[in-house]
């Protein structure tokens, strides 16, 4: 048997590696999509958590799918709908406070905090997503169409060297608030350049509201299907359960792919959803790379998000159309990546979570939480303790809720890393071609995102990159 | 840790044979710069037998079940085609195609190796070799001599040692009771004989004896350095930097001269693209320039015509010419054929005045290696 072969290889069946499999599909190639697990979706996968219970695994809101993607890959026809289009923001402290898309109700919601910060909210909110809109296309485009203004440089300069925590630290006296904006900044908002992704948040659309959080009926899952559909009816070929041993070369030009299964695949480009270094320290041929550009590879950060998932059979005033962020102020964010830099759990968790509909038997619900800073590597003994001591901090929110627990499932940052090949290294200032392209003519990455989050964004930018070298 | 100064195994006898106390530390190694006379060590070894303390070299096995792909990628050629017991010379380049390093490889066995250089480069091919699940072993534990000259051979067949070596060929010996390997990987048409540091003293004292039928004499590192000039070899550390910083084109085979150790049948050595364009824009060249008079410093200028075409690498007087010779870099558009260039003389105490002196460019060697005279 001749060995088969393609257009283009997409590797992993993620949100980016479909996009970019449809995208090249959509310009007539013969693409073939290989995914190592038996379900498409990476990081919108959903578990089965218990009888009846799904949960996802990796995103658990949507905050930046691009718009783009929606639009040209028709993702509504297949299917996506959102249940929520902007969740409100609710910061669980020692007093709520509930951060909503009106800026008015908002105002009054921090009123009862601090008369200064809502005073001055209507200006930080201003602020922030005006530097966003102008600041778009720099995270949007593979080529900016047009030099970004100078202020818009100025500032990103000034935003490269800023940690979220000093940002918001000058604007905001109340602690509950600070802690609560704080979150979206990643794992690190006492780092310098943190403050750079509460602008990057600030610059994503969803359903057509910027800075949105969005939760799509039937859960990341239910994108994952829109998009296999418009996949498949653009032509593309997906094989699941199809783990790709390394990327074959041909005069030191990617050429196709070898399986585990031993079958070669012959295609003149091949993309890979997993973070560079996976693709060029696992998948490409040993040093094919050049050794000076794989010791410069970005290192996997020794912090990172966990995932903690609960069953549970009761949720007494559930609110489905929100997101809470457990944190008191913001000291705890540095106190815990303290903590998970030295191997250990904070003695103070910070963390989100999310009580979506649909997931869950009537009258049932799944509790998703995602805890950060944590050590990246976790042993199981950690992991349980985890498990519980989230437990405990939400019971003193929601009184009995211990009771109701029907599973748990803790992911440290490590599992999610090895199960889905997810890209931790982030470079927010570097464009979009090197952020995509390889030292190996032929191969790019599709899933390298300046901020890990599901967006179909680099698959779209990674396909017309390859499409316009070759013309 | 690495201390301060290492003493070779041969320490003991160098300093005994080092009349004028004239020492110099290279890789780390304290060495004789000149036992009595360079010119006089030179000429022995060429003309007779000398023997050059070399331990200093830089030697590293690679050894592992991927050790034979490791290398097909590190060097610029192609190490699978090795029988064991072969040698090759070969660089490894960066990703930008400038010169990390110059090497003898020889194939020990089937998946295991040696790298002789004369500069060290451990912690990037330490990182490199862990693409491939490899962990070089340094040899820090063994002294390696030269032993050069037209009577070489005949030096090491009189101490007891089978010395019929082809060039780039080496054997592993027991010699009455120690386990040496003898190699021929050198520039100068000798060998090289190394042993356990505990066995140096016997070693040497061996050489001395059997080989002073052929006026075998120590030849200090000065003199080795000359012998390199006269063979046209630009080493690194002294001729050249050799890169150490990522992505760097330069200096790149060909402004050193040493375009023919890469391969170009060889398809996939690191930094082979760069070094395909490389290979078309570079304008330096390294050449020989022999002249009378001063030895100039390194870097002193070259002019063609009141034009800067060039510049010195290290120059030394050269007793078997009876003038003194240079490498030099110079565009290759200036120098068509034999050229005369000016040479830039700063002043000096004795002679004020700056001194132009003509230069002749020649063709490099400056001398053949000699062949070996059958015992």
């Amino acid at each position: 048997m001749s060995a088969r072969s393609f257009d283009a290889v997409v590797i992993g069946g993620g949100v980016s590696g479909l996009a970019c499999a449809s995208y090249l599909a959509k310009a007539k190639k013969r693409v073939l999509l290989l995914e190592a697990r038996n379900a498409l979706g990476g990081l919108c996968e959903h578990i089965v958590l218990g009888e009846g219970f799904t949960a996802p695994v990796g995103a658990h809101v949507l905050t930046a799918l691009d718009p783009r993607v929606v639009r040209e890959l028709k993702l509504a026809k297949h299917g996506l709908k959102f249940a929520q289009r902007d969740m409100a923001l609710v910061g669980l402290g020692d007093r709520p406070v509930t951060i909503v898309r009106d800026v008015p109700d908002t105002v009054r919601h921090i009123a009862a905090h601090s008369a200064a910060d809502a005073a001055v909210w209507p200006r930080y909110r201003n602020e922030l997503f005006s530097l966003a809109r102008t600041l778009r296309p720099f995270w949007w485009e593979a080529k900016s169409p047009r030099p970004l203004p100078g202020a818009a440089l100025e500032a990103l300069e000034r935003f490269e060297r800023l940690s979220a925590a000093a940002w918001l630290d000058s604007w905001f006296e109340s602690d509950a608030l600070k802690a609560t904006l704080a979150f979206d900044a990643g794992s690190a908002s006492f780092e310098p350049g943190s403050a750079l992704q509460l602008v990057w948040r600030a610059a994503q659309e969803m359903s057509g509201l910027q800075g949105a959080v969005s939760w799509p009926r039937g859960g990341p899952a239910a994108l994952v299907a829109a998009l296999t559909g418009a996949a498949k009816k653009l032509g593309v070929e997906i094989q699941t359960g199809a783990r790709v041993a390394r990327i074959v070369l041909h005069e030191e030009q990617a050429n196709g792919v070898e399986l585990a299964s031993g079958e070669t695949i012959a295609a003149p480009l091949v993309f890979s959803s997993l973070s560079r270094r996976r693709t060029l320290c696992e998948l490409a041929p040993g040093g094919a790379a050049g050794f000076d550009a794989l010791s410069a590879l970005p290192k996997r950060g020794a912090l990172g998000e966990a995932t903690v998932l609960l069953a549970l059979k009761a949720l007494p005033n559930a609110d489905e159309t929100s997101r809470f962020v457990v944190a008191d102020r913001l000291e705890a964010y540095a106190a815990a990546a303290s903590a998970a830099r030295a191997g250990r759990l904070p003695d103070e968790l910070v963390f989100e979570f999310v009580t979506p509909p649909g997931l869950a038997p009537p009258g049932q619900h799944v509790l998703s939480a995602r805890v950060r800073p944590v050590p990246a590597a976790m042993d199981d003994e950690m992991k349980t303790k985890l498990g519980a001591k989230l437990v405990s901090a939400l019971e003193t929110h929601k009184s009995g809720l211990s009771k109701q627990i029907a599973a748990v499932e803790v992911l440290s940052p490590d599992d999610i890393a090895t199960r889905y090949g997810y890209n931790e290294e982030t470079d927010m200032l570097a464009d979009w071609t090197t952020r995509l392209m390889t030292p190996i003519p032929c191969l790019l990455l599709c899933g390298a995102e300046p901020v890990a989050a599901v967006s179909g964004r680099a698959g779209r930018i990674a396909a017309a990159l390859a499409l316009g070298a070759k013309r | 840790m690495t201390p301060f100064v290492q003493a070779t195994p041969f320490h003991v006898r160098a300093a005994g044979a080092n009349r004028d106390n004239a020492w110099v530390t290279r890789n780390g190694f304290t060495l004789s710069r000149v036992y009595d006379d360079t010119s006089e060590e030179a000429l022995s070894a060429r003309m007779r037998a000398g023997v050059g303390d070399i331990s200093w070299r830089w030697r590293t096995m690679i050894e592992g079940p991927r050790a034979g792909e490791f290398l097909a990628r590190l060097l610029t050629g192609d190490p699978m085609k090795l029988e064991p017991g072969a040698s090759m010379k070969a660089l490894w380049l960066s990703d930008g195609g400038g010169v990390r390093g110059a090497c003898a490889l020889a194939r020990f066995g089937r998946e295991s190796f040696q790298i002789v250089a004369a500069l060290e480069d451990r912690d990037w091919i330490a990182q490199a070799a862990s693409a491939f699940s490899l962990v070089p072993r340094e040899i820090e534990s063994e002294g390696g001599l030269a032993i050069l000259g037209p009577y070489a051979r005949a030096a090491l067949t009189a101490a007891g040692l089978e010395a019929d070596l082809e060039p780039l060929a080496f054997r592993k010996l027991f010699w009455r009771g120690l386990d040496v390997t003898l190699s021929r990987w050198g520039e100068h048409g000798g060998y090289e004989l190394w042993c356990k540091d505990d066995d140096g003293i016997a070693v040497w004292d061996r050489l001395m004896r059997a080989g002073a039928a052929f006026g075998i004499a120590p030849v200090g590192l000065a003199a080795l350095d000359l012998l390199d000039i006269e063979a046209g070899v630009a080493r690194p550390g002294r001729d050249y930097m050799p890169v150490r910083e990522g992505f760097a084109k330069d200096p790149s085979p060909l402004a050193l001269g040493l375009e023919r150790l890469v391969d170009d049948n060889y398809k996939s050595f690191n930094g082979r693209e760069a070094w395909l364009r490389s290979r078309l824009v570079e304008k330096r060249r390294l050449v020989g320039i022999a002249f009378d008079g001063d030895v100039p410093a390194s870097f002193t200028p070259l002019l063609r015509d009141g034009r800067r075409v060039g510049h010195t690498l290290t120059s030394a007087y050269s007793p078997a010419l009876r003038h003194a010779v240079a490498l030099a870099q110079v565009e290759v558009s200036a120098v068509p054929g034999d050229t005369k260039l000016t040479l830039t003389l700063p002043p000096s105490r004795d002679l004020p005045e700056l001194r132009m002196a003509d230069v002749q460019v020649s063709g490099l060697p400056f001398l053949r290696a000699p062949e070996q005279i059958a015992p």
